[in-house]
């Protein structure tokens, strides 16, 4: 139970990413409009110089197919950059600590993590990234992914929107949201999380004599500008083993506030932009309420039990409070980054973890959050369809058999990357190559190993059991779940957007999907779809847990 | 001929993009960031180090690794079960703090309501008015040495 300051802070950090987030929206929308700005001036000429050097037509306009298949091998372009980087890095520059090069299957996992916004880590980065590689691979990623996301969301509302004939051009997206939103909004997180007291150095470790006399290694690097990016981006991977538990990352209340803030900063922003960059402003009403209502009921499970105290796997500087708010945040918005270890985290806080994994829309990470809800919308639309007995309808165009085909792929990829993998990992005995992991209690250890491949399906990344789980199975494993749990529904939506494009529309609608009955309606269906899919997993994990009285994961 | 030609066009931008976006996102960006924060903000940059007599002694944000009954100790060395997440947490809780002033009175002979005020007085609220209070181990030790220079002159 939280007390009535606590429920107040929530208050006013959620408030303040919701107005921030829709006055962020007009602007987000003009970037992509290709509408004027005060920046054009400097950035045009430059961004003309970019289009030059790719040999790309700005003006030339991209169905569903080109659009996916741009920026898929570009993804896959960038982690070939950052696979040779990993591998290479013992004879790169910026290795003050000569830190030898990643092996082939851990390097694998990490630029797949990295390039599709997951961030899951089976490393701790401190002993084991050379400056250049947490630069040149791992924040590298962290942009291109959250840039990736942020595109592939604008082009299926551009294929929803009335009279349009194309999805866009992936490249211009790609290198606007770049120059024009990521980038200007981390420059300025950077700078303040440095005031506060987050490193940003390039010079090595600095080796100190402690006041009792021992040596002790002050582990600084470039962190602020990772950080701004990990959690503005929705990505969650930090610099350090421990992520923003680790003081470097996180020294103090205020950036551990400041960095709830970021990461709810973008998805909340691309809520507000559906509806206006759609044409119908309404329509940002059933996500908005779908998103945050479900977030709400995530808080509530959190909540219930006595907040943990100071004790196993928290930073005092935190509290109990602070740790499990974060831990609700972080996987309602599919950032995956923590400021406690899960371990000392609430068997019901982690249920609401894995509700805000498995809906991956509450509201989710930026711009693939918002095409998960587009899916409920869609299937929600059907249902109710099927129940008043009329034609399904979704902005006056009629729902037909095969966009409820193309949704259900989009949904049902999420169950089978999750629950077949943590079935085979028990079955073929490849947890036993986990450290420690069959010596816990049963029900501990399933919920670990269900949370990894639900965290690497929902391209979440927070996880139990970190670099333990830099084993050849887990590497390739959840490489595969990631790889599939990302592109597969992308490029199911983009599908369906594409088949929008040019649709007939009525102008009477049947049904109204701007209402607060609606809105009601769908966190139903969401909640029937998700709970019955993957109830039977969550009892035999935490619920399990819960009912054995544990008060946290520690075994 | 023809088709090739095609092809070559269509990955141009791919790779292109690929390598620009490294060196905008992957270098230009934190080295602007580290060129700024060096000049403006050179103490946060560098690891906002703690100083004892003209030498660095380590970071006000980590856990200074404190051992001996003459200090406040913070929680990682002591015992796995209450270790925090980082394993260098550099706080501990107010009522930690109090409970280890017998231990330091009887180390030292500093008065144990010298020893309370001096806690007190470096206590941190988790922001402003929320969550319990804590202090920071080594800024708390670091204020016991040069408030009592001749109990911890072999340290100055």
């Amino acid at each position: 139970m939280i007390d009535a300051t606590q429920t107040f802070s929530i208050i006013v950090i959620l408030g303040a990413a919701l107005v921030s987030g829709s006055l962020l929206a007009p602007y987000i929308v003009r970037v992509f409009n290709g509408g004027p700005s005060r920046f054009d001036r400097i950035l045009d000429p430059i961004e003309r110089r970019l289009y030059r050097l790719m040999g790309a037509k700005p003006e030339a306009t991209m169905g569903w197919k080109e659009y996916f298949l741009a920026a898929l091998l570009l993804n896959v372009g960038q982690m070939v950059l950052a696979f040779i980087i990993l591998v290479y890095q013992n004879v790169l520059p910026l290795n003050p600590q000569g830190f030898p090069g990643l092996s082939l299957d851990l390097a694998f996992n990490t630029v797949v993590s990295f390039a599709t916004n997951t961030n899951l880590q089976h490393y701790n980065g401190e002993a084991t990234l050379s400056y250049f590689s947490q630069l040149g691979a791992i924040q590298f990623l962290q942009f291109t992914s959250a840039a990736t996301g942020i595109c592939c969301m604008v082009a299926l509302v551009r294929g929803f929107r009335a009279g349009s004939a194309n999805l866009g051009n992936f490249y211009v997206d790609f290198i606007r949201s770049l120059t024009r939103i990521l980038l200007p909004l981390c420059l300025m997180a950077a700078l303040v999380f440095v005031a506060l007291g987050v490193p940003q150095s390039l010079g090595g470790y600095v080796p100190v004599k402690t006041v009792e006399g021992s040596t002790q290694t002050i582990l600084v690097g470039p962190v602020a500008s990772l950080v701004s990016i990990m959690q503005l981006g929705t990505n969650g991977g930090g610099y350090y083993g421990a992520n923003s538990a680790y003081p470097f990352q996180n020294p103090n209340p205020a950036t551990d506030v400041l960095e709830i803030y970021l990461m709810l900063l973008l998805p909340t922003a691309l809520v507000f932009v559906f509806g206006e960059l759609l044409g119908k402003k309404r329509e940002t009403r059933p996500i908005l309420i779908g998103t945050y209502g479900l977030f709400a009921l995530d808080l509530a499970i959190a909540f219930i039990p006595p907040l943990p105290i100071v004790g196993p796997g928290l930073e005092t500087r935190f509290g109990g409070f602070f740790s499990t708010f974060w831990t609700v945040v972080t996987t309602a918005v599919t950032t995956g980054s923590v400021n406690s270890s899960l371990s000392g985290i609430h068997p019901l806080a982690i249920l609401s973890a894995f509700m805000g994994m498995l809906i991956q829309a509450t509201p989710g990470g930026k711009g693939v959050g918002v095409m998960y809800m587009v899916m409920y919308i869609v299937i929600t639309v059907f249902v109710v369809g099927l129940m008043t007995g009329r034609t399904p309808e979704y902005l006056g165009m009629k729902i037909t058999a095969r966009d409820v085909k193309l949704v259900m792929v989009a949904f049902l990829i999420h169950p089978l990357v999750i629950l077949v993998p943590t079935v085979l990992a028990y079955a073929t005995h490849a947890v036993d190559a986990i450290p420690g992991l069959t010596s816990l209690p049963t029900s501990v250890g399933f919920t670990q190993v269900l949370y990894e491949f639900t965290s690497a399906a929902a391209n979440n990344g927070s996880d139990f059991l970190g670099a333990s789980a830099n084993t050849p199975f887990f590497n390739l494993a959840t490489a595969i779940v990631i790889l599939v749990g990302r592109y597969g529904p992308i490029a199911v939506l983009l599908a369906l957007a594409g088949s929008m494009v040019g649709r007939k529309r009525s102008s009477e609608h049947s049904l109204k999907t701007d209402s607060n009955t609606f809105s009601l309606v769908l966190i139903g269906s969401i909640l029937l779809l998700v709970v019955l899919t993957f109830l039977p997993f969550l009892i035999l994990g935490p619920v399990l847990a819960y009912f054995q009285g544990m008060v946290n994961f520690f075994g | 001929m023809a088709a090739q030609k095609e092809q070559k066009q269509g990955y141009r931008p791919v790779v292109v993009l690929s390598l620009l976006s490294l060196l905008i996102c992957g270098f230009l960006f934190p080295f602007v960031v580290t060129g700024i924060s060096q000049v403006a903000l050179p103490s946060q940059a560098n690891g906002s180090l703690a100083q004892l007599a003209g030498r660095n002694v380590g970071s006000y944000y980590i856990d200074n690794g404190f051992t001996l009954p003459v200090f406040f100790h913070a929680r990682n060395e002591s015992n796995p079960l209450v270790a925090s997440a980082s394993g260098v947490d550099p706080d501990i809780t107010l009522q930690d703090a109090l409970s280890q002033v017998i231990g330091i009175h009887n180390a030292t002979g500093i008065p144990t309501s010298d020893l309370i005020v001096m806690v007190k007085s470096h206590q941190q609220e988790t922001l402003w008015v929320l969550g319990d209070p804590y202090v920071n181990v080594l800024v708390l030790n670091l204020a016991l040495i040069n408030s009592y220079p001749s109990v911890y002159s072999s340290y100055r």
